[in-house]
Parts: structure tokens; sequence; C-alpha cells
């Protein structure tokens, strides 16, 4: 990043009330996280009594060992990751396949079918849920695998994304290929695909956050806690939250369930924020 | 080098048999239940495949229906208090963060963090920083002496207090936007702005604005569309209570749909959610290009 | 090492016709450059040839095969692409056995032909490196190995030289015409400059707009060319086309009137000229400068160019048709003087007003 603004001496390019406001936004920020994190470590008859008692000792891990220890807490971790995955490499592979087709080959309604595909960006969730409902329960998929990785995969911002990224790439490449003797396929696979890694870690990590965070399609079709995903699953522990059942577990529970996406996050910083913000531009 | 070609697919059975794959998902899972769901809602239908024509029944119902009138007013609340709010606060931070520099990066990493939480583990957190019964604010208000404030169950601070929420959850976003933006102002002007002597006041509003409008429109377009399709914050932390107080269209359709299981209804509201989102995008682009030009 | 004989090609692109029974041979071992102006449709012809291209029509035969009903890499044809087109991700080892791998040739031999044509080229040392490390020419180097390690009866060079900074394009040249010895294959390259052609060619294949102007040596192409098309693309600067009238008269060889009523007895045969809109065709270097004389056409310099070992000298005549002119080196001309054209009268060439060339009898290129 280049530098813009007033150049303070120090303070790596802050001004003093500059750092100051910031850290102050930030330490906001963090606060509810502290917070969280702070209960979680509580014994739970204590912040019964007050929650205030966050503030000094005795802290605990009690309530750690009680997730690990029972919950379906690591089976709705496991279902999140079987779902992600499966639909990150579902939507990887169609819309490679999908953007190479409309980037390179020529087909009847090849245009059309791109448009069509294209407007499908403007479609809200609300306006195709309920007959999406109707539909898997009619061929039972609700509360299986398939019925939670399918949706997803209809998703067209990937097929924009792949073709957009296909069309940049010279098609002397395909030409070169063409004439060493490689079918389709091979230019696809073994010329092509590999020059979209870019294009296929943004995407990939864009649809693997969306598909873990994603509510309101799991909250309807998987209606058995041994089939929800970690959102529904936490969501489902909270709304049956009374405070006999425990604060600090709860707290725990939201700790951990924040520790894996907080992993990818960290791991792949960069790649996520361009991707958000390519997905959020389009 | 025109299309058409040969080696580009004879008679287009190798673009079909690449395409196709996806088209068939894109065909069954979204256009179909788009489709259908136009059907539906023209029916008086339930779950269990009860179902009758009804034509425009529905709508004639909604507008009377006082429950979804409340709805609608209450997702346009919430996007007023959001979006305005989102903008001006991540617009501030992008400010003081298109910085170069670990200190700066650091920061941004903090500002973005929540964004990646899922809407469940971000209510669980909020929950527990609003309620009055020994949260976050709470402690803070009873240090200071004051009264907790009954944030989710007062019809009044309901919607406000999901806003809150809503506006930590989503910040990461516009600011990662309005930093995209910054980056593409040329620094030269503001070396120019520098040597005229220009207050840092000025630059803003003279070199800054103006120069990332557009930022700001593609900004203001994407969260009020986001911010109009709220639904797992209420969902979770009121249910739409107290009252109603809180429930947004989204939650309406849920409601109607997955619960009292009148799903021709749900679509019928589902529609008019869908030409809402596309009426408030059509008139933000047109002023986007009425800008440009 | 195969001939090429394309018969009666045509090709549409929507409304536009790029060709219309297009027909060419080009012997077995041949070097053939297509040369033209861009747009012309050398590189469309080339792509057809590749396979890259479909005609709507016609026939393409290598040796003894039809080769248009095929794919383009069951051809037995290979090209060397403007941009090289090499692949970013692969090594230049596997850049060079690509084409071999897809025909499923045995891992030794695969091993054998790439060490031999790393030899040829003299591109050992860069077989492991990646094409985005290596220089223009160097990648040049790889992308005509990728070619010749496919041993193909044909070989095709996209614009070979253009991507190359001067220096590099006369070195390239020079190898380029190494490798055409070592190398035994029929080869065409497309080309929009005249010296590539030239100095590289066995034959040059002149297009322009779709149609063949001439086919011929480099020396006939440019001493006899065939119109006023090639007459003014192929040398450097353009040959003067200045329009004359026939003097009447019954002599073997006709005899021209300028503008300016000065005469020119050229040595082209009177017997099957035109009689009206005729144009006179003299190379800068068949017009020398001197001091005015009568009977001779004398000009006035425009404009002098000086380049070193030559100068040229633009003048007009009276009538303000333009000549272009050589003189030595160190030429005395000056903008403004008037000076006296001596004209190589028996070097002069005739065009008729449909452009045809008619030139001197007796001289064959």
């Amino acid at each position: 990043m280049t530098a813009a603004g007033v150049k303070g001496p120090s303070l790596a390019g802050f001004t003093p009330a500059g750092l100051a406001g910031v850290a102050l936004a930030a330490a906001v920020m963090i606060t509810p996280l502290l917070w969280t994190v702070g209960l979680s470590l509580k014994p739970n008859f204590e912040l019964m009594r007050d929650t205030s008692s966050v503030f000094g000792p005795p802290y605990t891990l009690e309530n750690y060992r009680a997730i690990l220890a029972n919950s379906n807490v690591f089976r709705w971790v496991f279902n999140s990751t079987v779902v992600s995955l499966s639909t990150t490499f579902g939507v990887l592979a169609l819309s490679s396949l999908a953007g190479y087709a409309f980037a390179r080959l020529e087909f009847r309604g090849r245009r059309a079918l791109f448009v069509a595909v294209l407007l499908g960006l403007a479609i809200p969730e609300q306006a195709v849920i309920i007959a999406r409902h109707q539909m898997f329960s009619a061929l039972h998929l609700h509360n299986t695998y398939p019925g939670l990785i399918l949706p997803g995969l209809s998703a067209p911002f990937g097929v924009f994304l792949m073709t957009q990224y296909f069309r940049g790439i010279p098609v002397e490449l395909d030409e070169a290929a063409l004439l060493d003797g490689a079918s389709h396929f091979t230019i696809f696979w073994k010329v092509l695909l590999p020059l979209t890694l870019p294009a296929q870690a943004t995407l990939g990590i864009f649809t693997f956050l969306a598909s873990w965070n994603d509510y309101w399609w799991p909250l309807i079709s998987a209606t058995r806690s041994s089939m929800f995903t970690l959102t529904v699953g936490v969501a489902s522990s909270q709304m049956n939250f009374a405070q006999t059942s425990g604060l600090g577990y709860l707290m725990a529970q939201a700790v951990f369930a924040s520790v894996p996406i907080l992993i990818v996050y960290a791991l792949f910083q960069q790649h996520i924020v361009r991707a958000v913000a390519g997905a959020a531009t389009r | 080098m025109s299309a058409g070609d040969g080696y580009r697919g004879r008679g287009g059975l190798v673009g079909y048999l690449f395409a196709g794959p996806y088209l068939v998902a894109y065909g069954a899972l979204l256009v179909y239940p788009l489709l259908a769901g136009m059907a539906l809602s023209l029916h008086k239908a339930d779950l269990f495949g009860g179902r009758e024509f009804v034509a425009f029944e529905n709508y004639r119902r909604l507008v009377s229906d006082t429950v979804f009138r409340q709805a609608v007013g209450n997702t346009l609340y919430f996007t007023l208090l959001t979006v305005p709010a989102l903008t001006v606060i991540s617009l501030a931070l992008a400010l003081a963060l298109n910085k170069a520099g670990r200190l700066a990066a650091f920061f941004r990493g903090v500002f973005f963090s929540s964004s990646v939480l899922s809407v469940t583990i971000v209510t669980l957190i909020w929950r527990f920083v609003l309620t009055p019964d020994g949260g976050l604010i709470a402690n803070g208000l009873k240090a200071a002496g004051r009264a907790p404030i009954p944030f989710l169950s007062d019809p009044h601070l309901a919607l406000p207090g999901i806003a809150l929420t809503t506006v930590w959850w989503c910040l990461g976003l516009p600011m990662m936007l309005f930093l995209a933006g910054l980056q593409q102002i040329p620094g030269e002007l503001y070396e120019a702005a520098a040597l005229d002597g220009t207050s840092a006041w000025r630059t803003f509003w003279r070199i800054t604005l103006p120069l990332i409008g557009r930022t700001l429109l593609v900004v203001v377009l994407i969260e009020s569309v986001m911010q109009f399709q709220l639904f797992g914050q209420s969902q979770i932390m009121t249910q739409g209570g107290p009252n109603g107080a809180s429930r947004p269209i989204v939650l309406f359709i849920y409601e109607v749909a997955f619960r009292r299981w009148d799903v021709g209804y749900a679509a019928s509201a589902s529609e008019v959610l869908f030409a809402l989102i596309l009426l408030a995008s059509a008139l933000q682009y047109a002023a986007t290009r009425e800008r440009r030009r | 090492m195969s001939s090429l004989e394309l018969t009666n090609i045509s090709k549409r692109f929507g409304a536009v016709s790029v060709f219309q029974g297009l027909s060419l041979t080009i012997a077995a071992g041949e070097f053939v450059a297509f040369l033209g102006p861009s747009g012309c449709g050398k590189s469309t012809l080339l792509r057809i040839i590749a396979g890259l291209e479909r005609a709507d029509s016609g026939e393409i035969r290598l040796g003894d095969q039809r080769i248009d009903t095929l794919a383009p890499g069951a051809r037995g044809v290979a090209m060397v692409f403007q941009h090289y087109a090499l692949y970013p991700h692969m090594t230049v080892r596997e850049n060079i056995a690509f084409g071999l791998r897809n025909g499923g040739a045995p891992k030794a031999e695969i091993a054998e032909r790439v060490a031999e044509a790393a030899r040829v080229l003299e591109i050992g040392p860069l077989l492991d490196k990646k094409p985005g490390t290596l220089s223009g020419g160097e990648r040049q180097r790889v992308a005509i190995g990728r070619a010749i390690v496919k041993q193909p009866r044909l070989f095709l060079f996209d614009e070979p030289l253009a991507n190359l900074d001067a220096a590099l394009r006369t070195r390239t040249r020079l190898e380029l015409a190494q490798l055409r010895r070592r190398v035994r294959a029929t080869m065409i390259m497309v080309t929009h400059d005249q010296v590539e052609a030239m100095t590289l060619a066995d034959r040059v294949v002149v297009m322009n707009q779709g149609e063949i102007q001439q086919v011929g040596t480099p020396m006939q192409i440019y001493d006899r060319p065939a119109n006023t098309f090639v007459a003014g693309f192929v040398g450097s600067p353009r040959m003067t086309l200045a329009p004359v009238g026939l003097v009447p008269g019954d002599a073997r060889f006709a005899t021209v009137r300028l503008g300016d009523g000065s005469q020119v007895s050229t040595r082209v045969p009177r017997a099957d000229l035109p009689s009206e809109g005729l144009l006179l065709g003299l190379r800068p270097e068949c017009v020398r400068l001197g001091p005015p004389r009568p009977g001779e056409p004398t000009a006035q310099v425009e404009f002098i160019e000086r380049l070193g070992d030559r100068t040229l000298v633009y003048v007009k005549l009276g009538d303000g048709t333009a000549v272009t002119a050589e003189d030595k080196g160190a030429s005395q001309a000056q903008v403004g003087q008037t000076v006296g054209l001596r004209l190589a009268a028996a070097a002069a060439h005739l065009f008729g007003p449909d452009g045809r060339g008619h030139h001197a009898a007796g001289r064959a290129g």
C-alpha cells in the first residue's frame, strides 16, 4: 500500500491523534470478543451470581473440558467441514468447466446462456428458498449432505469470475496446445487450469467462507441435530439457553466455534479480503 | 480471428459438455425454484401439497396485513439505522488506515476480523453484551452508577440493538472497499495540496471525497441490499419481538413459510422483497451512471 | 519434408470475404514468405493451413495427404507463434515435450528428442527454467525448439521477428537462415517486413486484400513486380510511379513522355502495351542526379535524406510529378536547387491502367 496523506515523523505514519482514535476504535471492536473469552473462562455458578466476576480470578477451563467431553459441537464442526469443502470443490469444478466453455468454446446459445447466468447474480436467496425447500422435500434431500451441498453449486458468481479469468489468458496458448495435439480436455486441464490458480484461490476461499457461515438454508433443511452445521448448532443451543444451563459453557462454545474460521482467516487474510471485496463489487 | 471456427468445438457438443454440469445446477437449483416460487405466490398452498390457484389474492392479503406492513417498516428503519453508520465509520477507518506499515495492517486485520464470523456466533456474543441482566454494557453502566438498558426487550431499542450488533459485524467489507478506492487516488494530488497549504479537512472534502464518489455509491448500494435482507440477527436475538418491533421482511417470510406453513403467502412476500431489492439496485445503478456522465 | 498444395481456398468472416478461390503450391523443402500489409489475409491463410481457422471451401494437401479435414494436432504441422505462446507454468523441457506427450511417445524417446532439439538450438542450460525467466531471444529459441522436436513436415512462423529489438532481430534472422539449412522441412513465414521476406525466403508470396499479387523469388519480385501494388510495397524507398503518355512510333521498345514533356526510351516491348493510362516505374537507384542537360528531365529538390552511404533526394518535375532519386553519400544537392535527372531508362517499368506490370525484355530475375 502506498502512503497517502500526512506523514508523521514516527508512529508508523500515524498522527498522535489519529493513532489514539484508531486504537480506541480497535479497543471497542475487540472488547466484545474479550468479554466472550472472559465469560468462557469462568465457572458457571459464579456467572449466575454476578457476571462482573469476570474481571478477576478464579478462571477455569472447565467449560472447554465440558465441550470436549460431550456435546454435539464436534459433530457440527464435522458437518460444516464436509458441507463447506464439498461445496467449495463443487463450485470450483463447475465454475472452471463452465468458465472455460463460455470463454473459449463455441456452442449454440452460448451468449444467451451467459447473459442468463449473469442475470442470476441479481436473484436473492429469499426468492428461491421456499420453492427449493419444497423441491428438496419431494426428493427427500432434507437432513442429508447432498441437501446441504447442492444449493451452493448453483451460485453464478464463480462462473462469472472464471469466465472473466479465462478470457484474460492469451488464446495463443490454446492454439499452441492444439497444434501440440492436445484435446479440449487436455488444454483445459494441463494448459489453462494451472494458470487460473489465483482465481481458484479467490473463489475457493470466498465459497468456503460463505458456505461455512451460511445460516438460512441449513436452518430449514437440516432439522435433525445430528445434521446441523456449526452455525445452526450454535444458534440452536443459544435459543434453548436458559440461565441454568451455563453462560460460561455457552460462551466457550462461541469461542470454540469461532476458532476454525479464525484460523482460516489468519492463514488466508490477504486472499479473503480480496475475495470478499471482489465478490461485492462484481 | 473470429468465433465459429471448427476447433472451438464442432457442432457445440464439447461446449455443452463443459458448461453442462453448471447449467444443470443453475437451471434446477436456481431458475426452477425462482419460477416455481413465482407460481407458488399465486396459489394458496401448504407444505403438504394442498394447492389452490388464487391469482393475486396473496398479494391483496399482504397489502392489508399489518404484520407485513410493520415488517416492511422495520426493514426500512433498520436499513436507515445501519447503512449511514456503516458508511461513515468505515470511511473514517479507511482514511485512518490507508497507510503502509505493519501497524496499519494489523488494525485493518482487527476491523475486518468480525466479518468472517457467522451470524450465530456474532449474535451469541452480542446477546451477552447487550443483555441488561449482567451484560457487558450493563456492567459498564452499573460501574458508572446508571441503570441497565433493556436493549432487546424494549420495542424502541430492539432494532437499534440489532443495528449496533450489525455495524460491529459488517464494518470490514465497506472499509476494505473504501481502502481499495483510496488506493486509486494518485499521491501527487495530496503532495500538490500540501504544497498549496490546503488544510486536512479541505483536502478531504475537495480531493478525497470527490475522487472516491463511485466507491461511495457502490458501498451504499451493496450495504443497502445486504441490510435489506436482515434475518439471522433478528431471528436469533429477538425472534422479531417484542411485539413484532424487530421483525424484518425476511423473518416474516421465514415465519409464514416454515412456522405457519402458509407457503403460497410467504412466496408472495418474497416476490415483493425481490422486487424491492431489484428496484433499489436499479435506482442506485441509474444514479451511478448519471454521476459518471 | 512435403510439398503443400492449396486449392481454391475461400474464407469469409461474416459478410467480409477474405479469400475467394485462392490456390498456391509450395514445393517440398521450400522456404516461402507470405508478405503483405496488415489485414491482407496472410495470417488467416497461415492459420487455415495450421487448422486454427477453417476454410469455407477448398482443399489443402500436404505431401499426398489431404489435411484440411484433420485436427490441427494431426496435420504434421508445427507453428512458432508471434508471441511464442510458451506455457508459462511449464519448464522449457516440459514445454518442448508437451506435444510429444500428447502424441503418446515413449518416455525415452521424448527425452532423446528434447535433448537433440536443445543441442541444435543451444538451449540445454535453459531446460529447467520457466519461460518467465527467459529473455526474448531465448523464448524465441524455445518456441522454435517446441516446433522442431515434433519433426513436422511443415513449419509455420507467424511474424517470428516482430517482437525482437532491432539488434536481436538481425541476429535472429541469421540464425533462422542457419536453422533452415539444418532442419530439412518445408517452411512458411508470415511477415509484413520485406527485408525478412527477401533475405530468408526462397520464394515470396505478396498478398493484398486477400489476393495473391505475385509469387516469385525475391529478385523476381523486386525486378519484375507483377503490378503497381507489388512495385510500391516491395523496395524501400518506394518505386516512383509517374503517369506517362506513349510516344507514337513503330520501334520495338516503347518510348514514353513524362508530364513535363521529357521523353524516356524504355526497353519495354511496345507490342502488347495498352496505349493509354500508363505509369512509368523507376526505382530510386535508377534515377541519378546531375547538372541539367537538354533532352533530359529537370527537377527541383524538395527534400533530402542522408543515410550515410547514400542520399535519397525527393524532387519534383516541372509539372509537379514527384520522383525519388538516389545520390552518393556525400551528395551536394540542396533543397530548392534545380537538378537534371539521369534516368537508367533500360531498367524502367511500365504499368498499364489495370495495374499490370510490363518489364524490360531480356531481364529475368
